[in-house]
Order: C-alpha cells, then sequence, then structure tokens
C-alpha cells in the first residue's frame, strides 16, 4: 500500500502528426507549459522534472541536454527516463512518495520523423546474434508473434483488423490523433499494404511527431491547487524476457505488471470495475493480447472480445476511445498520452470521445519489442 | 526524505578495455558481485535501476537483451541516463525506488562499452550532440575552423572542459602544474585500486608533465595525461531499506540526495546562445550539495565530510568542484592540494580511487563515484582504504556540458528520524 | 551453460548512422544571417529577464517564456575563454569527416586559438578563432573585434574569427 497520495492535476499533449513544423525545444515547451497552467503552477513551484527521450530516436547522445530550458528545468531537480513516457510519471511517483519532492512535471517526447523508428528496434536486438541473422525488426517480430498467437488460439485476421476499425474510427473524435479515419472499413484496414504478414500499414501504428506533459502532486498539494484531482490508485511495472526466451503468444510480462496495479488498487474483477483502458497497442493484434493480458477476458479470448463489441466506445469497457497508439505513435510519448487520455476521461474533458461517467481508467504503456517491458496505472477520480 | 535507505552491497568489473566479455556478460558480473556483496540472492531484489549512455555502445536499450543474464525478467526496471553523471542518476533512481515505501531491495547498475565502439570513445561523444547541431550549422555556412572550435579542438565534452579549465585557471590563479598534481594523484591512487583503468604507481606532477607522450598539451591547458580515458565498465549497488540494512554488517546510509540541473554551458541546440559566461560557476552543484547537506544534517562539509569521490574527467574539475562542494573556499582549493591534504593519507581524502581521471567508463563512473563512498565507509576499500574514521562521505557526478549535477551523502549512521 | 573462457570476443559488424538522421531547426538563423549580410550582430533579447543571447535564443529557460525581440549588439567583444589545438598535421585529425589540412582551412602545423567571446551587450558566447595573435597573446578579458568577411554573404562564416583591438 502507498504511505501517501499521488494525483495528476495538470496534462498537455500536442497534436500528433507526421512532420511537425516545429523544433523539438519549441514541441516541449508548448505542452509543459500549458500542463503548468492547468496545474495552475508556476516554474517556482515545481520541485522536480523528468524527461523521457530516447537518444537512438533523437539522433543524439544526452538527448535531454537542450531540452531542459524549455521544459522549465533551469536549476531544478532533473533526470532523464529512457523509456516509454509512462515510466517517468512512475518515477514521479517515487520522488513524491519519498517525501522528498511535492510537485513533478513530467515530459515525453518523440519527432519520428526524424530517424525511422522501426530501424531503431534493431539497435535494441542483441548484436551477436539476432542483428547479424538480419531477419528481425518490430515488425517482422509482431508478425511473428501475431502468427504464434492468432494460430494458438484461433484468432482470425479480421478480428485483429476489428481493432484498427475501432481505433481508427474513435481517432476521428480526437483532435490530438495524427491518423484519424472516420468511417473506415474492414475491408480498407484488410487492403492496406502489407509490411510483414499479417502485419499492414493500418493494423501498425504510424511514425508520428508528437509530445506530452503531466504534473503529479502530493496529496496536500494536490488539494491545495486542484478541484479534481486525478488519484494513482495502483501501478506495475514488469519486465519481461528477451524476445527468443519468452512465450509468444501471450504477453505475461503485461500480466504481472496488470496484477501488481490491481493489487494496489483493490482491483478484483477489472472487466467489470474499470470504466474504460487506454492501452498502447503498436499492432492491432497486440490490443487483443492486451486484453487477455489485463484480465478482460480468459486467456485466448481476445477474438471473441472485439466481437462482441464490448470494447468499442459504446459498448461495457471501453479501450481506446482516443485512438490508442494505432492513431498516433510518438514512441516515448505514447504511454504518457495514455495517462493523459486516460485523466481527461476521469475530468470529463476528452470532449467528442468522452465516455460517459469516466470515474476508474486504466492506462498502459510499453517499451521494447513485442510489449517486453509493460507498466500500467490505475487512475481514478475521488472516491 | 521519510525513509531511511542504505547501501548494503557493492559489485564492480575491472574496468579497462575489456575485449573478453560483452556488453551483458559485463552487467551481470557486476549485477552478481554486489548481489553476492550483499548476501543476497536475485529473488530478494524487487526493482532494478539501470542506465548507461547507449549511443557509445551501439546498443539501444541494453537491458532488454541483456536483462535474462541479472534477473530482471518478472521485476519492474527504470532506465535512467544523464550523460556524464548517468551513474549517480541510476543510484539515485535506485534510492527512490526504496524511499518512496514501494520496493525494499533494489539493485542499481551502470555500465558502458566503449570499446564495442570504433568511434573514440567517452570524450568525444558529445559529438553526437554536437553532430545534429552541426550538421545545419554547415547548412549555414559555418567553417571547419569554427566547427572545430565548437569542439574545443578535442570533441564537445572536452572541448567544454578545456574553455572550462582556462576560466576556471583564471578564476582561482591555479597553474597547470596543479592540474599535474592532481593527475598524478589520480594515478597513484588508481593504482591502489585493482578495478581502476589507468594505473601509474609512482606517478608525480614532474614526470606526468615531462612524459614524453602524456606532457603533450593537446587542447591548453589540459595535457593528453590530463585527460580521462574510454574505460569499458560496470558497477552495481543494492541499496535497502532501514530494516534489512540493519542486518548488515556495516551498511552505508545514504543520509542525503539531491539533483540539478543549469543551462547547458557553451552552446545550446543549434548553437544557439548560452548565458553562462563563466562554466566554472558550476550554480547547480552548488545548489545540489546544499540541499544534499541540508538533508544529511551535515552543517560544516569541510569539516564533516571526512572523503570526497569527485567526477573528475578532467584534473581541473577536482579542484573546482570541491569548492562548489563547499569542502574548501572558492578558488582555494590548489592550496589543500599543495599541502597534501587530499592524498588518501591526508585530511580530507579526494577521489582515493583514483576518480574518473583514471576510469572512465561513461554510464559507471558517476555510479562508482557512490560505490566507492560506501566501501569506505564499510571498510571495504581494501588497498585505497583511507587510513581514517570515514563518518560521513560525499559522491558527486556531473552530466551533459557540465551542467547536470548529482550529490549524493553517505554516512555511517542512519539520519535521525523525525 | 558456462562460457568458453576466451582472450578476446568475436567482432560482429554493426552501424548507428546518425548521418542519416533529419534534424530540424529553428527560423531564427535567417535573422541572424540576414544581419551578417550588413555586418550587423543580431541578438535575442528577453523582455523577462533582459538577457540577450547571441547566437541567438528562442526560449528564455530562467523566465519560461518565448523570446521574441531583437537587439542589434557591437560587434566588440571580451575574451570570456580560450583553448589552443595540437599542432594540426594532416591525417591527424577528422572534423566531421573532412581532413581540415587537405580541405585547405588550416595550414599544416597550425595551432588555433579558439575563443569564447563576449559581445558587449550581451549575456552570452560566440564561439570563434582568433585571429592575428600568437597562441601566448591570448588571455582572459583581451579585447576583441570581429573580423567581417569582405563581401558577407549571410552565411555563420561572414564573421571569420576575432582580432584583438589595438
Amino acid at each position: 500500500m502507498m504511505r501517501e497520495k499521488v494525483a495528476i492535476i495538470g496534462y498537455a499533449q500536442s497534436y500528433h502528426q507526421a512532420n511537425m513544423p516545429m523544433t523539438r525545444e519549441d514541441m516541449v515547451f508548448e505542452v509543459a507549459k500549458e500542463a503548468a497552467k492547468m496545474a495552475g503552477i508556476e516554474r517556482e513551484d515545481i520541485d522536480t522534472v523528468i524527461n523521457a527521450t530516447n537518444d537512438y530516436y533523437e539522433g543524439r547522445t544526452i538527448s535531454e541536454l537542450f531540452l531542459v530550458m524549455p521544459i522549465g528545468a533551469y536549476l531544478k531537480d532533473y533526470t532523464k527516463v529512457e523509456m516509454d513516457g509512462a515510466n517517468a510519471v512512475f518515477y514521479g511517483m517515487l520522488k513524491i512518495l519519498s517525501g522528498t519532492h511535492d510537485i513533478a512535471l513530467i515530459v515525453a517526447n518523440t519527432q519520428g520523423s526524424t530517424f525511422n523508428p522501426h530501424q531503431i528496434s534493431v539497435y535494441t536486438l542483441d548484436p551477436t546474434f539476432d542483428r547479424q541473422i538480419g531477419v528481425l525488426n518490430d515488425i517482422s517480430a509482431a508478425a511473428i508473434q501475431a502468427r504464434v498467437y492468432m494460430n494458438k488460439y484461433g484468432i482470425s485476421e479480421e478480428e485483429a483488423a476489428i481493432v484498427s476499425v475501432k481505433n481508427l474510427g474513435n481517432a476521428a473524435k480526437n483532435p490530438h490523433a495524427h491518423r484519424r479515419m472516420p468511417g473506415i472499413s474492414l475491408e480498407e484496414v484488410l487492403s492496406s499494404k502489407l509490411y510483414c504478414d499479417p502485419i499492414r500499414e493500418l493494423t501498425m501504428s504510424p511514425i508520428s511527431d508528437g509530445a506530452a506533459a503531466v504534473v503529479l502532486a502530493s496529496e496536500k498539494k494536490a488539494r491545495e491547487l486542484s478541484d479534481c484531482p486525478v488519484w494513482i490508485k495502483g501501478v506495475g511495472s514488469c519486465q519481461d524476457s528477451y524476445i527468443r526466451d519468452r512465450k509468444l503468444y501471450k504477453l505475461e510480462g503485461l500480466e504481472a505488471a496488470a496484477k501488481k496495479a490491481y493489487q494496489m488498487a483493490g482491483i478484483k474483477n477489472p472487466f467489470a470495475e474499470l470504466d474504460a483502458a487506454e492501452v498502447s497497442e503498436r499492432y492491432a493484434h497486440e490490443e487483443l493480447m492486451i486484453y487477455e493480458a489485463l484480465g478482460f477476458c480468459e486467456e485466448g479470448r481476445g477474438g471473441t472480445l472485439i466481437d462482441s463489441c464490448a470494447t468499442f466506445n459504446d459498448g461495457q469497457l471501453p479501450v481506446n476511445p482516443s485512438g490508442g497508439a494505432l492513431s498516433a505513435d510518438p514512441i516515448t510519448a505514447t504511454g504518457l498520452i495514455r495517462i493523459v487520455e486516460a485523466t481527461m476521461q476521469i475530468r470529463g474533458e476528452a470532449g467528442a470521445h468522452q465516455i460517459p461517467g469516466a470515474w476508474r481508467v486504466l492506462a498502459h504503456g510499453q517499451t521494447g519489442i513485442c510489449a517486453q517491458q509493460n507498466i500500467v496505472f490505475i487512475l481514478g477520480g475521488e472516491e | 526524505m521519510w525513509r531511511n535507505i542504505a547501501v548494503i552491497g557493492v559489485g564492480q568489473t575491472k574496468h579497462g578495455i575489456r575485449r573478453d566479455i560483452n556488453a551483458a556478460e559485463m552487467i551481470a558480473e557486476a549485477a552478481w558481485k554486489a548481489l553476492e556483496d550483499a548476501e543476497l540472492g536475485p529473488e530478494d531484489i524487487d526493482a532494478i535501476a539501470i542506465g548507461n549512455m547507449q549511443g557509445f555502445g551501439g546498443i539501444c536499450q541494453a537491458e532488454l537483451w541483456s536483462g535474462d543474464l541479472f534477473a530482471a525478467p518478472g521485476k519492474p526496471v527504470l532506465r535512467i541516463a544523464t550523460g556524464g553523471t548517468t551513474g549517480g542518476s541510476v543510484a539515485q533512481c535506485g534510492m527512490y525506488q526504496v524511499a518512496s515505501g514501494l520496493f525494499d531491495t533494489v539493485l542499481a547498475i551502470g555500465f558502458e562499452k566503449h570499446s564495442d565502439s570504433k568511434e573514440p570513445g567517452a570524450t568525444m561523444g558529445l559529438s553526437h550532440v554536437g553532430l545534429a547541431n552541426m550538421f545545419h550549422l554547415l547548412a549555414n555556412g559555418v567553417d571547419v575552423r569554427t566547427s572545430f572550435a565548437y569542439g574545443g579542438g578535442v570533441g564537445a565534452a572536452a572541448g567544454v572542459s578545456a574553455y572550462q579549465a582556462c576560466e576556471y585557471m583564471h578564476r582561482s590563479g591555479c597553474k597547470i602544474e596543479h592540474l599535474d598534481m592532481v593527475a598524478a594523484k589520480s594515478r597513484r591512487n588508481a593504482a591502489k585500486n585493482k578495478y581502476a583503468h589507468l594505473q601509474w604507481p609512482n606517478c608525480t606532477a614532474e614526470s606526468l608533465a615531462k612524459h614524453p607522450r602524456f606532457g603533450e598539451i593537446v587542447a591548453y591547458p589540459l595535457r593528453l595525461g590530463h585527460i580521462c580515458p574510454a574505460s569499458d565498465g560496470a558497477s552495481a549497488i543494492v541499496i535497502a531499506s532501514e530494516e534489512i540494512a540493519r542486518k548488515a554488517d556495516r551498511p552505508a546510509w545514504v543520509r542525503g540526495l539531491a539533483a540539478c540541473a543549469d543551462e547547458e554551458n557553451q552552446q545550446a541546440e543549434n548553437a544557439q546562445g548560452v548565458s553562462i559566461l563563466d562554466t566554472s560557476e558550476q550554480m547547480q552543484c552548488r545548489i545540489a550539495a546544499m540541499k544534499a547537506y541540508r538533508m544529511a544534517g551535515i552543517k560544516n562539509p569541510r569539516e564533516e565530510i571526512d572523503v570526497a569521490e569527485i567526477y573528475q574527467p578532467f584534473p581541473h574539475q577536482e579542484l573546482m568542484y570541491s569548492e562548489r562542494l563547499l569542502l574548501f573556499d572558492d578558488g582555494k582549493a590548489w592550496i589543500p592540494l599543495e599541502e597534501g591534504e587530499t592524498e588518501i593519507d591526508g585530511k580530507l581524502p579526494i577521489d582515493p580511487s583514483g576518480g574518473v581521471l583514471s576510469t572512465n567508463a561513461i554510464g559507471s563512473s558517476a555510479m562508482q563515484r557512490v560505490a566507492e563512498c560506501a566501501l569506505q565507509i564499510m571498510g571495504k576499500a581494501e588497498e585505497h582504504q583511507v587510513p581514517k574514521d570515514v563518518k560521513n562521505a560525499v559522491a558527486h557526478g556531473w552530466g551533459g556540458s557540465t551542467n547536470f549535477t548529482v550529490v549524493t551523502v553517505l554516512g555511517d549512521t542512519p539520519r535521525l528520524r523525525w | 551453460m558456462s562460457k568458453k573462457v576466451r582472450k578476446e570476443t568475436i567482432a560482429v559488424e554493426g552501424v548507428w548512422p546518425v548521418g542519416s538522421y533529419v534534424y530540424k531547426a529553428p527560423t531564427l538563423y535567417q535573422e541572424l544571417l540576414e544581419g551578417f549580410k550588413q555586418k550587423k550582430i543580431i541578438g535575442s533579447l528577453c523582455t523577462g529577464c533582459g538577457f540577450v543571447y547571441v547566437p541567438m535564443r528562442n526560449i528564455c529557460g530562467r523566465c519560461w517564456r518565448k523570446i521574441d525581440a531583437r537587439v542589434t549588439v557591437s560587434d566588440k567583444g571580451t575574451v570570456k575563454s580560450f583553448t589552443l589545438s595540437q599542432a594540426v598535421k594532416k591525417g591527424q585529425v577528422k572534423v566531421l569527416g573532412m581532413d581540415p589540412v587537405e580541405m585547405g582551412w588550416l595550414k599544416e602545423g597550425e595551432r588555433l586559438i579558439m575563443v569564447l567571446v563576449n559581445f558587449d551587450g550581451t549575456n552570452s558566447k560566440y564561439t570563434t578563432i582568433l585571429l592575428n595573435a600568437k597562441p601566448e597573446e591570448a588571455h582572459i578579458g583581451m579585447r576583441v573585434q570581429a573580423v567581417w568577411k569582405e563581401k558577407p554573404e549571410g552565411k555563420l562564416s561572414d564573421i571569420i574569427g576575432v582580432e584583438p583591438i589595438k
């Protein structure tokens, strides 16, 4: 159990797009300022700043170096988390829980237009073997995983493609999303360009430029500053084994992470108790695997769940009302965007893609090929 | 910080040019040594903090590939990187993981495998940062001589430090001879540290300055012998809650920790202007030091700190940072140096391990400063153990273009609870 | 499973092509370069703290706001720091993949005096070369003057370097 409560009291995200006409400094400056403004704080109030960027995606070592000033970290406690941005929120939370800091500003950013992120996934592979063989990157690995998963449980390509129909359709109502396709049909998805069977253009996330920011506060500060703090009820993080050494037909690491988060939040039946979920699905089939790992359905029944329409916006447990990663994937920012979207839902600020009455929402971020590292947040409004 | 935490185990690999192991094995070596030292098994570890400057070794997020070798699967892992002080930030991440109350025992690992890269290592690294600026500067007509100047003629990290050394010498009145003395002390101390890279047992300021190769001035005022090597190596510490630490023989209690980031020195993104006119000012180091000392309950660091491990890939930085860490008066650190106060058997030994000047595996270096302080408190520093009672030690790291600072204060007793 | 103890690991190749990256730059360079065409140095002024940056900066991290004011500053200044390169031989150094001696930018055996100059009226340092001076003459506090190309082209190299003010 947590000794102290931590809340999100401000957030912001950019308008994610293929090639933002903005430098990375301007991009992070905007989201950081906006989040602070919403939180009602000045630069002096910020105790610690954490930036999530990745040197390889940025094409420079110490990629956070020149972002210090734009994100307001001048003469502040400061560090960089080089993973999905949701992990930076976790670290900010740890700093607040330790009692040393009260207010944390978290900023995550990637401009995918800088360099092809799929190429970079190759650099995360075993340099002595997989990189030499040259077959794997995140797309081909996802394709292999999709095949293993679909074969084992009899999930069809159509069922995976329905995820794209759902998410890209949802994104049409999300002005921040990069890839919005109102009225998209199953046929369109299934006839989109084939990358690596069965992964297609529309069943994999786009390469996006984007950034997001949140302001975290200790309970005392949250109550002082915000009239609708969004509490972190539970969090769980877990790293899975390397791709060649783990089960590919299920996301065991995510399952373990979710268990921890549920336990902390006191959730026994996630499907019934959650109002919505924002997950990081880089590939359409991944969302089905995520359903299973999060316990929304039984093992192997991800296809059945999507068929039942329960995860559509008007269903029992809407998943990715924002459109998810399939609609915008600025790599290190993606998980943080899920947290922002979940926060928006709870605060009733999600506009056209608002899920009415959402009060307990799950947010998920992943890092590494085939979702090797996963982190799950349970966010909730005041009980 | 409401929870008392301590370092209960330290592990290091031999640092140097390690062509006998690959990166994954090197990380595992340090991790397992730390666990052994803490008398724990992998199942006792609740979370992991890890970091390096991933551009150098050519592996993106190396913990994804190598994690299975140090029992990462099943555990929460946080990857941290802050330039040169990565190791220090990783150590502090581990500390916050325990201090938060969510985890009781954490393993923190810093590593670097420079020799895996054909490019020159540590000091050239910031070129990658510079390169991002340089390509479009070239497009705007900057000529090669000026681009050379941006890097101080030797690559950006050394470049900032060369300009900084000049500024520090002007500010303090110290001479190149003092830089020779610091470098010589580092080599001598490193010779007593079995994990260090550049070891020169009888090095003196004169022998360094007169050496045909190391005495050559590479970027005024820095000689080749003043520049840190690019080492391979990994170091790890195990951090535990008070309850668990009390079972250990002599834990090194974390009494204070702080980090602070200043405006980037010398040049900003796209070579924009930076308003730090004196890079030896190091305001962020003063702030981090004051915060850490206050947390640790240290009112007079000059008297109360028994040993300091300062991050000094260049010799003037030992003098400069010892002043910014409030151990000596501004501009006067060369006096105690001349008087032998900072030798291993001196009144305030600085870098008894040899420091970064003699061993620099970037991701590991700042972690080693914390680890070495812990070893001194635990009495396990073997041949370079300072021959005095170590009650308080301060570990320091800098990163970026000398604008990130991380300060950790360790002691032999926990803070009083309040 | 144990690894056979070897003296050296097997080397396997890999490349991280930093050169293929697409970097974005702000547009404020064009303003600076327009000023150079008229042998003027234009700095950005933060109206919050009054700091003037040359080369221009578009965000003031102290005030946490965008910088939108401009001032023309002096092309005379003070050396704040300097360093000397080694005597450069052909084939010894590569700057961004180019050999400066081969390119004709440096003479064989030349030592460059590299300086950080604080132009009067600014709060920042400008990185450039010290011309028409011997290495021993370089010192912090030296007063210098920008050396302009005779016919500036609107490039960063329009300021060839700085030279001591006699």
